[in-house]
């Protein structure tokens, strides 16, 4: 369904973020069954005459191995979450602001929620010049919307309550838990990748109690490099659209909440290009903005800010004024070493901070 | 049997389409009537306002009658409007008389600087800003639904079940009003 208007286009938008969650199991799946194919290929394991080739064989065995991938599956979500909530916790342990330091942003936080009968999340304040905003917290009593200083210096009272909207939306929609859904998956695929690579470089043990170990292992190694490669690359696509969605998504619920179009468009423009701010990877993906584009924007956890902007006017009827663009003061500082795409494949992942385990 | 099962499912389809087509409609047009009480609560605060202004402008522009009394005729007009496309038209008599009366109050220094009127005029200014955001809120859910009831399958039931295209809050009017409000002569 084409999108019509503001309401239409965040239905658009959830679906797809639907789909694309349900894409991880599937991703992960398919690694799986091309992995054990390549195995047949290479002669690691029986052909699988007795099933009638190599495909349904690989498939039997893929069913075969369902209920215990599905327990060890559930068990690791449930201690990455926990995980994930101690970081998140942890990174926004900041003093909470009290009405009466930040009168304002507490009024407009305050009545936005009255708005939508939620209970107040904690407001907080990060003393820096960038201008950029999250939201954090996995479940109802530890939702926070942290603010920077040089946010609320910058904004005027309309685009400070747009970005309070967005942030909102995010809350409202749960997304900081969906985000954390979807790096645990990333999770998940990049250890697996790695078991698979670490099983092949130490001594074929990797035939399954030595049915036959004369297999054609370079054959097998270069199936494993090839899906791990992949299987790695679209996690990561995966992850990085559902946060571009989830912001789309958050734009156009700010538009809702404040009936403003236009406010939260001068607030994209005026904190374009000024957003550094330090925080764990998981995290970034709530944010107002980021301007971490990686190669060819795949790697992004927030679109460009043209293309929100010309969502915005597109569906939610915002003017854009070009002259309250603020051109960057100073070269963008470099960016912490989170970038997902500076890691091959198989290393690195250690430095990787949205990995479950790390 | 086979075919049977096969329009079966089709037609179970078929069901949950409407349905979630009909749900769609049922939101879209609760859209816009909650747009429509937010632009009503912001005229109705404009309206609020007006008596106290009046009564401000009257202690130093006493003679300026006419105008004064448009205002308060615009805005017992603009109270008592029924229906969206009145009620614009009733809103939109207001804001040019208003805006007449603002550039009257130019002429009364002491009248501008009176600390009274010049928070009553910040309060109008910003509640006229949220006025204009509020109504293109409106339009935009409005035109979604309006284009989500032409939309299939939507358009199978739309009539059928009594979804009704709505009237936009018409900019066109008040652009008019606008246009012809007040000159300030320098003379």
């Amino acid at each position: 369904m084409q999108a019509v208007g503001l309401q239409t286009y965040i239905w658009n938008n959830n679906i797809r973020s639907v789909l694309l969650l349900i894409g991880f199991p599937f991703l992960l799946l398919g690694m799986v069954f091309c992995l054990t194919l390549g195995m047949i290929w290479a002669r690691m394991l029986p052909s699988g005459y007795d099933y009638g080739g190599p495909i349904p064989y690989a498939l039997h065995l893929m069913i075969a191995a369902a209920p215990l991938a599905i327990v060890v599956a559930l068990v690791w979500f449930a201690i990455a979450y926990v995980f994930n909530q101690a970081i998140i916790d942890f990174a926004t342990g900041s003093r909470p602001v009290p009405r009466t330091e930040e009168p304002d942003a507490y009024n407009l936080l305050e009545n936005l929620c009255i708005s939508r009968g939620l209970k107040m999340p904690t407001l907080r304040v990060i003393e820096t010049e960038g201008m950029n905003a999250f939201a954090s917290g996995l479940h109802e009593g530890r939702f926070s919307v942290t603010l920077t200083r040089g946010l609320l210096q910058n904004l005027d009272r309309d685009e400070l309550e747009a970005v309070l909207a967005h942030e909102l939306t995010h809350i409202i929609n749960r997304d900081v838990r969906t985000m954390v859904v979807a790096s645990i998956f990333a999770g998940v695929i990049t250890l697996f990748c790695q078991i698979v690579y670490r099983s092949i470089v130490w001594g074929g043990v990797w035939g399954g109690g030595g049915r036959d170990r004369r297999g054609n292992v370079g054959l097998f190694l270069i199936v494993a490099m090839v899906v791990g490669a992949i299987g790695y690359f679209l996690a990561i696509v995966i992850r990085m659209t559902i946060s571009r969605t989830r912001e789309y998504v958050a734009d156009a619920g700010s538009v809702e909440l404040t009936h403003n179009p236009d406010a939260m468009i001068s607030a994209l423009q005026k904190v374009s290009g000024h957003t550094h701010l330090e925080a764990p990877e998981s995290m970034r993906a709530m944010f107002l903005e980021d301007d971490d584009e990686g190669i060819m924007g795949l790697f992004a956890t927030h679109p460009p800010v043209a293309k929100r902007i010309a969502a915005l006017s597109q569906y939610a009827g915002g003017r854009v004024n070009e002259l309250a663009v603020v051109p960057p003061s100073s070269p963008a500082p470099a960016q912490a070493s989170t970038t997902t795409q500076e890691h091959g494949p198989w290393g690195g992942r250690k430095d990787e901070p949205s990995g479950p385990w790390s | 049997m086979v075919v049977g099962l096969i329009l079966l499912a089709i037609f179970v389809l078929l069901g949950f389409m409407l349905i979630g087509a009909y749900n769609r409609l049922v939101a879209l047009r609760q859209n816009v009537n909650a747009a429509f009480a937010d632009i009503d609560v912001q005229l109705k605060q404009r309206q609020d306002l007006i008596p106290n202004l009046v009564e401000t402008v009257k202690g130093y522009a006493s003679h300026e009658r006419g105008t004064l009394d448009e205002v308060t005729q615009a805005r017992a007009a603009a109270a008592s409007a029924g229906g969206v496309e009145a009620r614009a038209q009733a809103e939109s008599a207001l804001t040019g008389a208003l805006g007449k009366l603002m550039a009257v109050a130019e002429a009364y220094p002491d009248l501008k600087a009176n600390q009274n009127f010049m928070q009553l005029q910040s309060e109008l200014a910003d509640l006229e800003n949220k006025i204009a955001a509020a109504r293109r809120y409106f339009n935009n859910a409005t035109g979604e639904y309006n284009a989500s009831i032409q939309r299939f399958p939507a358009v199978l039931i739309a009539g059928a079940a009594g979804f009704q295209a709505r009237e936009f809050f018409d900019v066109g009017a008040d652009r008019a009003a606008l246009q012809s409000a007040p000159q300030v002569k320098f003379s």
